[in-house]
Order: structure tokens, then C-alpha cells, then sequence
């Protein structure tokens, strides 16, 4: 039996720590000790029942997903990448007109850098604003 | 075994009609699934668990721990008159889109 509390804990790994995922690994090792003890009743080898109860799981990745979140987490994700790509556009930004005023301050030339660089949140801002409605959708 | 999504999508009234039924415990609701179908569908515990969470979000269905049996205390599962109303529409919701998919996939076979 401990091989299925240690396979359940290996599932539980990579999802961060709650008193939720505590109670739903309870639940789930004493419910797969239910199905082995019913199929090792019904003349299955303890070995065997604990395989199929393990075959028979599924995909961690739904409980995760109810667990964790997924269409959250990738929002804010966007949204960090979205502040990333202002803050980096702002900073090129200001050194391109540093150099422009201070190296030739006769010909205003830092418009152009500024018009490509600006591309970089514009599509970030797309990014980020398609999750957010999807979000709403959802 | 079948793995439609036609039943995955309606996996969540499954549960909650069981759960209507009587107050259940998780390996039994699965079990549950199993007989009555003759194991032609068998719910995998992952899905099984994911739905529980999700239905106890949606204040369908509540938790509460029951009777000490084989020395362990279990985790039951009772419904709510939320989770009623819930399946209730979802009775009427089924018997339309019965009739519409019937309209198409039964009955043609000679034209």
C-alpha cells in the first residue's frame, strides 16, 4: 500500500502547497486503497490491484488545472511580460534621446528608433489583452 | 471502454445525480459509474477528483467527513439545493439537445 501513497506524492510534486492539495491527496490515496482492497477481494494479486489502481488514475494534469488555475496563471504572465516590455521600451527610449540631444543636438533624428522600438509593448499589449478577454469568456 | 466527450461533458450531472441519490464517498461514486454501466465507461480518479473540486467550488455539492469504517475516516459528499436546481436544468437541457442530435443520427439509415 505504501507504493500508492508514494506514487501519489510523486504526482502531487510540482503543485505548490495547500491545505486543499493536502485534502485531495488524503482523499485520493484512501480512495485508491479502496479500489485495491475491492479488486484484491475480488481474487486480484495485491501486486496486480495496485498496478491497475495506478493505470487506472488518469491525467494529473486536471486537477492541477482545477488546483492551480491555468488560465489565471497565464494572464498575469502576460501581464509581467507586458510591464517587462514597457519599462525596457522606456529606457531605449530615453537613452536614444540622450544621444540625440547630446551628440547632435542639431538634427532630431531619435523619432525613428522610438517608432521601432514601440513595436515591442504594442504587441505585448495585444498579448496580454487577448488572454484577458478569453479570461472573461472562460 | 468509451472516452466520448459527449459523456465527458456531462460528467458533472453524472456525479451529481449520484450524489442526489444518497450522500457518497469518492471510491464509491466511481465504483457506482462502473456497475451500471457494465464497465463499458469507467471514470479515471484524476477526472473523478477534478470534478469533486470543481463542483465544491460552485457550491453544487458539500463535503463532510462520515462514519469511521475499516478504521479511516471517509469524505462524503452531499448536495446542495443549489446542486439540484443545477441539475435540474441540466435534465432540460439534455432532453433538447437529445431531440437535436436525434433529428440527425437516428432513424436515417434507408434514405
Amino acid at each position: 500500500m505504501s507504493r500508492i501513497k508514494s506514487y501519489v506524492d510523486k504526482l502531487f510534486k510540482d503543485i505548490p502547497n495547500s491545505e486543499q492539495k493536502e485534502n485531495i491527496k488524503q482523499e485520493i490515496i484512501q480512495n485508491l486503497e479502496d479500489k485495491v482492497l475491492n479488486l484484491m477481494e475480488n481474487g486480484k494479486e495485491e501486486e496486480d490491484a495496485i498496478n491497475k489502481a495506478i493505470i487506472d488514475f488518469g491525467d494529473i494534469e486536471e486537477i492541477k488545472e482545477e488546483l492551480i488555475g491555468k488560465h489565471v496563471n497565464k494572464k498575469s504572465k502576460a501581464g509581467l511580460v507586458l510591464g517587462f516590455s514597457i519599462w525596457g521600451s522606456i529606457l531605449i527610449i530615453a537613452l536614444v534621446v540622450f544621444m540625440n540631444f547630446y551628440y547632435t543636438p542639431n538634427v532630431i533624428w531619435f523619432i525613428y528608433p522610438t517608432f521601432v522600438v514601440l513595436w515591442w509593448p504594442l504587441s505585448m499589449f495585444f498579448v496580454w489583452l487577448s488572454r484577458k478577454n478569453n479570461k472573461v469568456i472562460k | 471502454m468509451i472516452s466520448s466527450d459527449i459523456i465527458r461533458g456531462h460528467l458533472d450531472s453524472i456525479i451529481l445525480k449520484l450524489i442526489i441519490e444518497k450522500d457518497r464517498y469518492g471510491y464509491e461514486i466511481s465504483n457506482e459509474i462502473s456497475t451500471r454501466t457494465n464497465n463499458r465507461f469507467q471514470i479515471k480518479e484524476a477526472t473523478l477528483y477534478a470534478v469533486f473540486h470543481r463542483l465544491e467550488n460552485k457550491e453544487l455539492i458539500e463535503s463532510y467527513i462520515g462514519d469511521v469504517t475499516h478504521g479511516r475516516k471517509r469524505k462524503y459528499y452531499k448536495i446542495t439545493s443549489l446542486g439540484k436546481a443545477y441539475y435540474n436544468e441540466k435534465i432540460k437541457e439534455w432532453q433538447i439537445i437529445k431531440e437535436i442530435i436525434n433529428l440527425f443520427l437516428e432513424g436515417s439509415e434507408n434514405e
